[in-house]
């Protein structure tokens, strides 16, 4: 990233009513305010944090076609800029609820303010998973982390264990690499499940070292974390593990805790659609990782976007 | 000196501020100790003001009267003043570069428009009857995408009441103010030394934590 970010005070003024409402400035989100645009329509995206969303935290992303290798936060601003290019208004706030029935739906802000529309499409995508383990949220804040770009710095120099052995745990593991002494990555499998290319990236780091089958069982320390008892999965023994800190990568929940009970969700909380992306409330759409389905990409959760503004054009705003 | 802000932020930066309405002063105070960290944050605040006739900048000592009329205790601080020259207890503890630097932006419009709060009606309604002083900090850092949103509710809740000062922290630069707090995952907030809690929280639920420190 550069030095100065302009983030959020890219805002635009809010007017009263808006064709579509998109929830979540992620791939899915932003490429359905560019093709609501090309539609004719009068979209509004409204983003939390950051544009982009999880795409931020990911270093390098190599199956974005087009790019052979270009870092998450790059491509976050590449697309958001995109979209500003083609006048698509984005607001910063978070949405604490929804009213989705009938014709005028409404989304609400966590600043209070009410925001009006035609269609709704909830693209609020996911948020990491915790362990569920005793010590975790006792030590959040205190060494027990979910973000390698917000807290690898205080762990300079220091012994840290990453949880999980998938694309996001590695992929993150060799961000911390560069600032921490050492490693070890603790996976719940008997191997890991990230692609192979990035775990030699990582081994040629000289930081790392892996305990596989093995599970966090809980985590201890005074006013910092010391150590983490990990157990392995096959004899049910525990070990102790000296640490500074535990950064946490297992994988992610969907963001619909806002919308428990108003729309279709799968029992892990995703949002049930149609093929194009409608939810059984007519006019709201789920699009992106937010969605119950197979594949969780940028180029699905963008493919999603499309599909449910070409839908959500023909049946709600043709006359 | 070579610039700090690069010409395609200069220029976005410029679009931003044509939505300004009134003049917005900043009172920077320096200290020897830290002086190249607060060059930087100096000739930052000197470009905001080239790119708008709008803004400008006062440079203090930290040991001057200014320093102790603000409160302010550590360099280089920010002290943001509206239109009529008043304090809204909106500070800036470091250089709100990286992420921050939209904070910073967002605030100086605030600012020109009198610092209204930005805050729904419910939330002002709480914030109003504190009447003992309130002290926010924000610690974040620069890389960290989820400060902001923390930052601006902070300085919104600080806008909304005169007892109320709210500081953004530059954790990696004042580490011994982290680690008095123990900080080691942003955005870590403490509000009177008393609530402390690490994340964005949305508005309502950070006003609660405010509303339980006082």
């Amino acid at each position: 990233m550069s030095f100065f970010e302009l983030g959020s005070a890219k805002k635009s003024e809010l007017k009263d009513f808006y064709d579509v409402t998109i929830i979540g400035a992620g791939p899915g989100g932003i490429t359905a305010g560019i093709y609501a645009v090309q539609a004719g329509l009068n979209p509004l995206i409204i983003e939390k944090a950051l544009d982009g969303g999880q795409m931020n935290n990911t270093q390098t992303v190599e199956n974005w076609t087009g790019f052979a290798s270009i870092s998450g936060m790059e491509l976050s601003e590449k697309m958001a800029d995109h979209a500003r290019e083609f006048d698509v208004p984005f607001t910063y706030a978070e949405v604490v609820d929804i009213d989705g029935e009938g014709q005028n739906k409404e989304v609400i802000l966590d600043n209070g303010k009410k925001i009006k529309s035609r269609v709704i499409v909830i693209a609020t995508g996911s948020n990491p998973r915790k362990l569920g383990v005793m010590g975790e949220e006792d030590f959040k804040g205190r060494g027990v982390s979910y973000c390698a770009t917000c807290d690898g710095h205080f762990f300079a120099d220091k012994h840290i264990a990453v949880i999980g052995g998938g694309n996001s745990a590695l992929d993150e593991s060799l961000y911390l690499s560069k600032m921490v002494s050492k490693i070890t990555v603790v996976q719940n499998l008997p191997k890991l499940t990230a692609d192979k290319l990035l775990q030699k990236k990582l081994n040629d780091t000289g930081k790392v070292e892996y305990i596989y089958s093995s599970v966090v069982d809980s985590i201890e320390g005074d006013s910092q974390v010391r150590k983490i008892n990990i157990k392995n999965v096959d004899s049910g023994e525990i070990t102790s593990l000296e640490v500074d800190g535990i950064f946490v990568f297992i994988g992610l929940i969907p963001n619909t805790q806002f919308l428990k009970g108003k729309l279709e969700m799968n029992d892990f909380g995703y949002i049930k659609t149609d093929d194009f992306m409608e939810t059984k409330t007519k006019g709201v759409y789920a699009i992106g990782d937010v969605r119950e389905k197979e594949v969780r990409q940028i180029v699905t959760a963008a493919a999603d976007g499309a599909i449910a503004i070409y839908h959500a054009a023909r049946h709600y705003f043709s006359e | 000196m070579a610039k700090l802000l690069p010409d395609n932020i200069t220029k976005q930066v410029k679009e931003i501020f044509s939505s300004m309405e009134g003049s917005v002063k900043a009172l920077l105070f320096k200290s020897e100790k830290n002086r190249d960290y607060c060059s930087t944050a100096e000739q930052m605040l000197q470009e905001l003001s080239e790119i708008e006739s709008k803004i400008s900048y006062e440079v203090h000592d930290l040991d001057s009267e200014m320093a102790e009329k603000y409160g302010i205790e550590l360099a280089p601080s920010m002290v943001l003043l509206t239109p009529e020259g008043d304090d809204k207890g909106v500070r800036f503890l470091g250089i709100p570069a990286g992420h921050e630097f939209g904070t910073l932006l967002q605030d100086i419009i605030s600012f020109s428009k009198g610092a209204i709060s930005d805050l729904s009606k419910d939330s002002i309604q709480k914030i109003e009857k504190i009447n003992s002083p309130v002290d926010i900090k924000v610690f974040v850092t620069t890389t960290c995408p989820y400060c902001p949103k923390a930052v601006l509710t902070a300085h919104n809740i600080a806008m909304a009441n005169k007892n109320i000062t709210a500081y953004m922290v530059e954790a990696n630069e004042f580490q011994e103010l982290s680690r008095k707090y123990g900080v080691s995952s942003v955005p870590q907030i403490v509000i009177n030394d008393k609530v402390t809690f690490v994340g964005a929280y949305p508005e309502g639920q950070f006003v609660d934590q405010v509303m339980k420190a006082v």
